[in-house]
């Protein structure tokens, strides 16, 4: 992708405004955006992302069929389970069909709160998520490694006595083991009253080519990424009821009659599931 | 990536299109010539295809022939583009091209580059835009874009300037639809206090602003002065829903304009963009921005 390289060098006006934003490292969300079809990446970030792609070609494929799991546990979560509140860590940069347009779609009352850290991030999901009139879309501009901070945050906007559920989708792998990825998830369901709901997912070891395409990637510069085991997933849901059919590999879980599915199965390295805090 | 129509690089200026829907032309001929090229395909090949030349796929593709849906579902499957999504968006864009916009009743006061801003902006799904001088116009009031017009067109006949609010009314009101694009604004601190017309000009234009920041689909963030942020002058950045269909920068000069859609441009204020929003004001911070500003005239 060598032609869409910048062709200017910046002025020094240019340097002083573009002040804090690196575009010389690649960045998660915009990466993400690339693999979706988005247009909000940088030269950077299609290189890092075309380089994955070298060295893990189902990466593509798992891309949308994270969406699309997404996509059927709101679905779960509105109709099934009655659930109308969404704490949503790791906002990303808009594409098709975000939570809340998921949800409110389903029920146009859904209160949504986003977590995410990066100003980038937050700018444009300020400016082009919005809420139905008859529920909310807001954000709280956190870290994940602070969990008492978010729930502060989204305690500001969601009613802490009615049931929410918290969606941690291809986000705890920024949290190192020697972090405690595991008690993180523990602290943000503990302060959720009973009936709430966690659904998450994340990226695994099972393939040795993504493994090793994530290694390549985390010396990029960029924020490391971590995969944990089928195993360890499943433990994030500790104490929950799993709802049917378990924290499994995304494509299996109550995919839609009928709809295509995103690329082979083999390829598909992501686990997720759902559970309920009782 | 390289969109490259000769007649508009960075640096050309836009001579007097025809009025009507050129851009979707161009925008829709680009696309196909970029799937033609990474399928393998030649002209020649892909005008054998719709029983045609290779001159007729070169009109397709610079945007200077009309399209017939069949010859484009033909096309996409030749070039085994077979994603639905980008197909029927590619269709939406087939009907759009062939169907004259109510811009064209403006062709008196509308030629070139001002022309291919306003159809562009038709098609637009997300209009970013940094105006450091003036309140954007499509937000002003029609007294405020009076009294602009006035100062900017120092000649303009009575009849002209209330026929080009005529358009600037029909742009807003474009805005207002359910299915209208968004709108996302960085203004600046100086472009909300200048006074194009009165103080009572002024103050009514903040209160519209203010009444607009309601909408969810038109965000305002201000850049007040204390950032000590700044870009040069008024940048429009359009988005376009269709995958494929690159983002254009439009920028306004005093000799008419500058039209850009090369990646090299797109990605230099794309980034310009990004940093203004971050480096701007919250939107929910902006009535309360605005209202003090107010109270100051």
């Amino acid at each position: 992708m060598s032609d869409d390289q910048s062709a200017y060098s910046w002025t020094e006006a240019e340097k002083d405004l573009m002040e804090g934003i690196d575009t010389t490292v690649p960045h998660s969300a915009r990466i993400w955006n690339y693999w979706l079809g988005g247009k909000d990446n940088y030269p950077v970030d299609r290189a890092a992302g075309d380089q994955f792609l070298k060295a893990y070609p189902g990466m593509a494929a798992e891309a949308r069929a994270n969406r699309q799991f997404l996509a059927r546990a709101i679905k779960y979560l509105v109709t099934e389970a009655g659930v109308g509140q969404f704490l949503d860590i790791g906002t990303g940069l808009p594409t098709a069909d975000n939570t809340h347009e998921i949800a409110q779609r389903l029920d146009p009352a859904c209160r949504i709160v986003y977590v995410d850290n990066d100003p980038l991030v937050l700018a444009h999901a300020r400016a082009l998520l919005t809420s139905t009139p008859e529920g909310v879309t807001d954000y709280v501009d956190a870290d994940l490694h602070d969990p008492d901070k978010i729930l502060d945050g989204a305690a500001k906007i969601l009613d802490f006595s009615a049931p929410i559920a918290l969606i941690l989708s291809g986000i705890m792998g920024h949290i190192a083991d020697d972090e405690g990825p595991h008690a993180i998830v523990s602290r943000l369901m503990d302060r959720l009253p009973a009936g709430s709901y966690l659904m998450l997912q994340d990226g695994t070891t099972v393939s040795q080519a993504n493994a090793d395409a994530l290694e390549d990637y985390n010396e990029s510069g960029a924020i490391p990424y971590n995969l944990r085991t089928p195993e360890e997933i499943a433990r994030y849901f500790d104490g929950l009821d799993v709802v049917e059919p378990g924290v499994v590999p995304i494509q299996t879980w109550r995919p839609d009659p009928g709809a295509e599915p995103a690329g082979p199965l083999v390829d598909v390295n992501t686990f997720g599931g759902i559970g309920r805090k009782n | 990536m390289d969109t490259g129509h000769p007649a508009h690089g960075p640096g050309d200026e836009m001579g007097s299109p025809q009025a009507g829907p050129t851009v979707v032309r161009m925008l829709l001929g680009d696309r196909l010539r970029q799937l033609r090229e990474a399928s393998g395909m030649t002209r020649a090949d892909a005008g054998w295809a719709i029983r045609g030349s290779h001159s007729k796929i070169s009109r397709m593709e610079t945007g200077r022939s009309s399209f017939k849906r069949r010859d484009v579902a033909d096309l996409l499957t030749l070039y085994g583009m077979r994603d639905e999504t980008e197909r029927h968006g590619l269709f939406m864009l087939v009907e759009r091209a062939n169907t004259p916009g109510w811009l064209q009743e403006y062709g008196d006061v509308l030629s070139g580059p001002a022309a291919i801003r306003l159809e562009l902006e038709q098609c637009a799904s997300v209009i970013r835009c940094y105006e450091p001088q003036f309140v954007p116009d499509l937000l002003q009031t029609t007294d405020y874009a009076r009294a602009l017009m006035g100062r900017h067109c120092p000649g303009a006949q009575p009849a002209e300037i209330e026929r080009r609010l005529g358009l600037l009314t029909k742009r807003q009101e474009a805005l207002c639809r359910p299915e209208a694009c968004r709108l996302w604004a960085v203004v600046d601190e100086a472009a909300l206090r200048r006074q194009p017309g009165s103080a009572a000009t002024l103050r009514r234009q903040l209160g519209k602003l203010i009444e607009i920041t309601e909408l969810p689909h038109i965000k305002i963030q201000v850049m007040p002065f204390t950032t000590g942020v700044a870009a040069g002058g008024a940048i429009t950045f359009l988005r376009f829903a269709e995958p494929g269909v690159p983002d254009v920068v439009y920028l306004d000069q005093f000799t008419g304009a500058l039209y850009l859609d090369k990646p090299a441009d797109v990605q230099h204020y794309g980034q310009v963009m990004d940093r203004l929003c971050t480096r701007a004001e919250l939107p929910a911070v902006t009535p309360a921005f605005l209202d003090r500003l107010s109270k100051e005239i």
